[in-house]
């Protein structure tokens, strides 16, 4: 499959050179004083007094040298394992809203641990996803517990990979904690890390904070799998233009790979993005926007000059409910950057901006997912698949549907949704008229209503338990 | 040349034009809390009015309050205490672990332009911080901001320990994700989904 170019060779070296001028004259604001010392060590210009940090142009083009084109999620179970570019698209869930749509009274509220324990299950059992990262937070955790109340019931009912933030970096050591333990051990974790973790270290304009920072640096030492996502906003923290917004953010993110890359040479890195315009009107934020598609696709195009895995949260809705603008936002956005190359996809079951989760809107974007899995598919393109011999057998006037090829083919060749309708109006109505988001509840009640059998063994859960005093249940429950 | 000038230069954001023509106004003998009430606060609340209704972009009401400031440069060294028409003080930042500044900025200088005294802490403010410049300044309000939805955590912490410290200082929280629910359930005073709002909440609270 050939991809989508936005821009001629020259354009994209352009926009290096650009970055390389910002990073170079502007430099970077850099709140943490452990990138400050890395930044210092390795060439940079840092002035310790105003935390400024300027990166001459061959600094930086050293640490590209070591870029590595792959990125491996790893899963509690290695069937789950997902290698990028390999297996792209890498279709991931949107994460840590702090709200849920109610799936009983459709009312938004606080999401729990409960929540989190089955959303875990619904997508690990949802083909269309490949890695959950934590949906929502968990407003019932207990004092001290506030990532563990969201990667206990997490791990306890997903096996494919799980990812997402700590706020600070006892929170992070609790979490690895946690991994260990399930593992069987820490050298047993380290083989298999199936914590992924991600963070926003970069807080545009061009400046790194203090906690997330040093988590990711951490992570780097450690040898553990982490990557950030650079998300400038078009008119409030980067320029109201598409060119200087793709620029300024591609600065950025060779700021966090030429952090990451003096700390560890070779530490594999995605170039993740959620650039967006916001909506100057009232200066509200828009991931929906058909402009955070069009920038992840430049984004995407910089990533392979770079010869990095892209993607970000693209396909996030504003959207407060699974209606036309939910379903266009996410599906023309999604397309767009799966045609631009874009390898991961942020995406799922979020609605409001990252603000609530919806088990409609998860189970829409599986369905979403899947096609754009068909997308990339493609035609597998080959002589057989002329089907010459076919259509001369067949022949003018004659029919394919009890050809043997067509037997063959039916069960794969097209992608059969569950949410979409396909019916005859009449038929429809008699079934009460369902939409979409009736349709895709149906669904989610159809897998959440059956126990999940892949939880924690008794035994394991045991030694958490006593580990972690007090922790949340962490179990799947669901009725209607 | 008249206050109403001065009214008009700011609902226009001209900075320049503000500043030359409270100078102005200021020499020709007109009375300080009359310029600063019916030429600079009413403009802005004009501006707010605006915004609220489609008419002004975010940009232009960043601008207007910018031009209200510059203005009010002017007549600061001029205030008394009694012309000031002080309307509380307020202190405001964005929580520890959270660096996105930029809708409590605008907070800032909406309550600014609206006579409110302004102690702005910046970014990445624990508790401790503010409770104690609350205390130094004898602080109205607490205002406190995140955008991440991880940091919010620390605007319940520092509500507690006002309540603990028995102080009366009010609290007011903002930012994309906080709702009038968490709000209410960390016992916050007041909540805004926009800068205009949180000026009308910081009156209300404030109202003696």
């Amino acid at each position: 499959m050939e991809f989508t170019k936005i821009f001629s060779q020259a354009e994209v070296e352009r926009v290096h050179e650009a970055s390389l001028e910002i990073l170079e004259n502007v430099g970077m604001l850099v709140r943490n004083q452990k990138a400050l010392e890395i930044f210092a060590q390795n060439g940079c210009k840092v002035d310790t007094e105003s935390m400024m940090v300027k990166f001459p142009r061959e600094v930086v083009e050293k640490a590209r040298e070591t870029f590595v084109p792959t990125y491996t999620f790893t899963a509690q179970d290695p069937k789950f394992d997902i290698t990028m570019p390999g297996d792209r698209p890498v279709v991931v869930t949107g994460s840590s809203a702090p709200n849920i749509i109610d799936p009983k009274t459709g009312e938004e509220r606080r999401a729990t641990s409960d929540d989190i324990a089955n959303i875990a299950y619904l997508i690990n059992e949802l083909p269309g996803f490949d890695v959950f990262s934590i949906s929502t937070l968990a407003d019932d955790a207990p004092e001290g517990q506030f990532s563990l109340s969201r990667f206990y019931p997490a791990l306890k009912n997903c096996k494919k990979p799980v990812r997402s933030n700590t706020p600070n970096m006892e929170d992070l050591k609790d979490v690895l904690e946690l991994g260990y333990l399930i593992a069987g051990g820490e050298e047993e974790y380290r083989k298999r890390p199936f914590i992924n973790h991600h963070y926003c270290p970069v807080v545009s304009p061009l400046t790194f904070d203090v906690e997330s920072t040093e988590a990711v640096i951490y992570l780097i030492e450690q040898g553990l799998p982490v990557y950030g996502t650079i998300v400038p906003n078009a008119g409030m923290t980067s320029p109201l233009s598409l060119m200087g917004t793709l620029t300024l953010g591609n600065a950025e993110f060779l700021g966090l790979a030429t952090l990451t890359q003096m700390i560890r040479p070779g530490a594999p890195m995605i170039y993740a993005v959620l650039s967006t315009v916001a909506d100057m009107r009232t200066g509200a934020y828009a991931p929906g926007a058909i402009e955070t598609g069009m920038l992840q696709m430049a984004h995407t195009e910089m990533a392979r000059f770079y010869n990095v895995p892209s993607g970000g949260y693209i396909g996030l809705t504003n959207a407060h409910t699974n209606d036309a603008q939910s379903g266009y936002e996410t599906g023309m956005n999604t397309t767009g950057a799966l045609l631009a190359g874009a390898d991961l996809f942020n995406m799922g079951g979020l609605l409001g901006s990252l603000m609530a989760f919806d088990f409609g809107k998860a189970v829409i974007d599986n369905e979403v997912a899947l096609m754009l899995k068909r997308i990339k598919k493609g035609y597998e393109y080959s002589e057989e698949n002329l089907c010459l011999d076919l259509i001369a057998k067949v022949g003018p006037g004659g029919s394919y549907m009890d050809a043997d090829h067509t037997l063959k083919n039916m069960r794969t060749i097209a992608v059969l949704p569950k949410v979409a309708t396909r019916e005859m109006r009449r038929r429809w109505e008699d079934q009460g008229k369902p939409d979409a988001h009736a349709r895709a509840m149906k669904e989610a009640n159809k897998i959440l209503s059956k126990p999940n059998k892949g939880r924690f063994s008794e035994e394991l859960d045991a030694k958490i338990r006593e580990q972690f005093k007090g922790l949340v249940a962490g179990d799947a429950k669901w009725s209607l | 040349m008249s206050v109403q000038d001065i009214y008009d230069a700011v609902v226009e954001f001209s900075v320049d034009k503000v500043v030359s023509l409270v100078d102005a106004e200021v020499k020709s003998g007109t009375d300080v809390s009359e310029i600063l009430s019916n030429g600079l606060i009413a403009a802005m609340d004009e501006v707010g009015q605006r915004y609220s209704e489609g008419e002004f972009f975010v940009p232009e009401m960043l601008m207007a309050a910018k031009a209200m400031k510059g203005g009010l440069e002017v007549l600061k060294p001029l205030l008394s205490q009694g012309d000031s028409d002080k309307k509380g003080t307020i202190i405001i930042g964005t929580v520890k672990g959270d660096l996105h500044d930029i809708g409590k900025n605008l907070v800032s200088m909406m309550m600014e332009g609206a006579g409110f005294e302004v102690y702005d802490l910046g970014v990445d403010v624990d508790t401790d911080k503010f409770i104690a410049t609350a205390k130094e300044k004898n602080a109205d309000v607490i205002c406190m901001s995140a955008l991440l939805t991880t940091t919010m955590p620390f605007m319940e912490v520092t509500v507690k320990a006002i309540r603990e410290q028995g102080l009366s200082i009010k609290t007011m929280v903002g930012g994309a994700p906080v709702s009038e629910d968490f709000a209410n359930k960390i016992g916050a005073d007041g909540w805004s989904t926009d800068a205009p709002g949180a000026v009308e909440t910081a009156r209300r609270l404030t109202a003696k």
